[in-house]
């Protein structure tokens, strides 16, 4: 459904906030775009809806042009954008509603989809309260319901949880989902990677405006080591598959491959009652890439 | 057309919703405005002879168009830009100029009621016998529009805290130092020569003149000048609205 190739956006001021970006989304499909802070992911999300002019590279929306067709490409694309929505003045539901029927929808469909949208994320009790005294989160769900209360065939949510609470973040996950089993694709930006994990299919990372991997979460930390958690004062003689022993307070972690497993866990039952073996996690994963100079890191 | 139509409509009632706690206040201002230009003024000399009352009656309405357009409107401006409310309408899918056309009409029939409020005051005040001219509402809807565009494109064109300022220095400009409460001669020569390409005294030329109906007819030079400022103030907003980073 959207393919980006090669994508590279230089800013006036000289900053390369894209650099040489590939990769594409298809229907029913949930691509989790990963990076630090100015990685490059509002950039690339901007250029999508011809907010931003690319410099070089080509984008790819259902087979047509966005960057020649903005004002169409904002029909079949619905963008939740980080900064808050203005809602001065008006209800959650008031504004929901009309973003619905600006996007197209009809009175009656937008009504019903709105009051499904405010059940689903819990946020029912303050659908119809003055929205500016709405708190941060109810604020950010009220975004994301007017993103997709008539979303189009790709839908773009640049950090749709934050300073949204755990219960909510889950009920948001399952309307993402919701939306790829309805054939919508879907690009989300997110810092919240360890919740993400479940929710997408795709992992693109991003570290100053490169890909620096792509693949499907477990593909991408596949191979990798896993951590075990012990806690015990004294540090004992470690084993040879033992590796970087890493302690804060009274806890010792320490790394190892996978084949090490049952070995490992036989060694922390003999050493105290309480430990954790846990595979790494995506998070893991995108510290590793991110951290230091890499080359890219293909997984298919 | 006809998703044009829908989308302004729709975003008329989206801007009219965000700015229902406002209009009262607004018209408050403008009332406040248009009297104390009627009244007060009238105190600033010893005697207030027909041409002056004439004068400070036809300004007031001007002003208070001034006024809307270009301090209220580019403010409101400046504060939507600076919450996102104008990055959020740029992700939406409706056209750019149909954006446009509903902040205009929500800003033009801001303006009205406080237009009628002040005529009526001065009328009363002064006792005027006024020769109205079908061209009036043209003329007062040109002023408007000429206003609310070259405000929003200051507000589009600057950053929020330079519009504050600009549309605070604008009120002063056209209150104190522009030929709208006073006749043109009154000003030094090159003030006087500044305000033939500047809009206010044309402004000002178009109400009187529509409003008094003098033997000269119609102002057509001041509807040229009005009819350029506001094709500038539509093209520099446009062009701010659809540019691409």
């Amino acid at each position: 459904m959207l393919t980006i190739e090669n994508l590279t956006k230089t800013y006036r001021r000289g900053v390369r906030a894209n650099d040489g970006i590939s990769f594409g989304v298809g229907e029913g499909q949930v691509i989790g775009l990963l990076g630090h802070n100015g990685a490059g992911k509002t950039t690339l999300l901007s250029q999508v809806v011809g907010l931003v002019r690319p410099t070089s590279g080509r984008i790819t929306l259902l087979g047509r042009d966005p960057v020649a067709e903005a004002a169409w490409a904002r029909t079949v694309c619905s963008f939740q954008p980080q900064a808050q929505a203005p809602l001065t003045g008006v209800t959650a539901r008031q504004a929901i509603e009309i973003v619905g029927r600006l996007r197209g929808g009809g009175r009656k469909q937008v009504r019903g989809r709105t009051k499904e949208l405010l059940a689903a994320l819990d946020i029912e009790e303050w659908a119809d309260s003055p929205a500016e005294r709405l708190s941060g989160g109810v604020r950010r769900l009220t975004a994301f319901c007017m993103a997709v209360v008539v979303p189009g065939r790709l839908v773009m949510l640049d950090e749709p949880t934050n300073d949204v609470d755990p219960v909510r973040r889950r009920l948001l996950w399952e309307q993402v989902r919701a939306l790829a089993a309805t054939g919508h694709a879907v690009v989300l930006v997110t810092h919240n990677i360890a919740e993400a994990e479940r929710t997408i299919d795709h992992v693109v990372v991003l570290d100053h405006g490169r890909v620096v991997a792509t693949g499907t979460p477990g593909a991408l930390a596949a191979g990798r080591e896993m951590h075990l958690s012990l806690s015990t004062p004294v540090d004992p003689a470690l084993p040879a598959w033992a590796h970087t022993p890493h302690r804060e307070g009274d806890r010792l972690t320490v790394t190892l491959a996978a084949a090490d497993a049952a070995a490992a866990v036989t060694w922390a039952g003999q050493h105290c009652d309480r430990y954790s073996l846990n595979p790494a996690s995506l998070e893991d994963v995108y510290v590793g890439l991110t951290e230091g100079d890499h080359d890219a890191v293909l997984v298919p | 057309m006809r998703s044009w139509f829908r989308s302004y409509l729709l975003l008329v009632r989206w801007t009219a919703l965000r700015m229902r706690f406002l209009l009262p206040l607004f018209l408050i201002i403008q009332t406040f405005l248009a009297v104390g230009i009627v009244i007060g003024f009238a105190y600033l000399m010893p005697e207030v002879d027909p041409a002056t009352a004439l004068y400070l009656s036809t300004g007031a309405p001007t002003l208070g168009l001034i006024t809307i357009g270009m301090v209220m409107a580019p403010q409101l401006v400046a504060e939507a830009k600076s919450e996102g409310t104008f990055a959020y309408n740029r992700t939406l899918p409706v056209p750019r100029t149909a954006v446009l056309a509903a902040d205009l009409t929500t800003w033009l029939v801001t303006g009205l009621p406080g237009l009628v409020l002040g005529l009526v005051t001065a009328v009363f005040r002064f006792d005027l016998h006024l020769h109205v001219s079908w061209l009036v509402a043209p003329a007062m809807l040109l002023v408007a529009l000429t206003a609310t565009t070259v405000g929003f494109a200051l507000a589009y064109a600057l950053p929020p805290a330079i519009t504050n300022l600009v549309s605070q220095a604008l009120i002063f400009i056209s209150l104190m130092f522009s030929p709208i409460n006073f006749p043109a001669d009154r000003l030094p020569g090159w003030l006087q020569a500044i305000h033939h390409f500047l809009p206010f005294e044309h402004m000002a030329n178009a109400v009187r003149d529509t409003l008094t109906s003098p033997a000269g007819g119609a102002p057509g030079l001041s509807f040229v000048v009005l009819g350029v400022w506001c094709v500038a103030g539509l093209a520099i907003t446009l062009r701010v609205m659809t540019r691409r980073d």
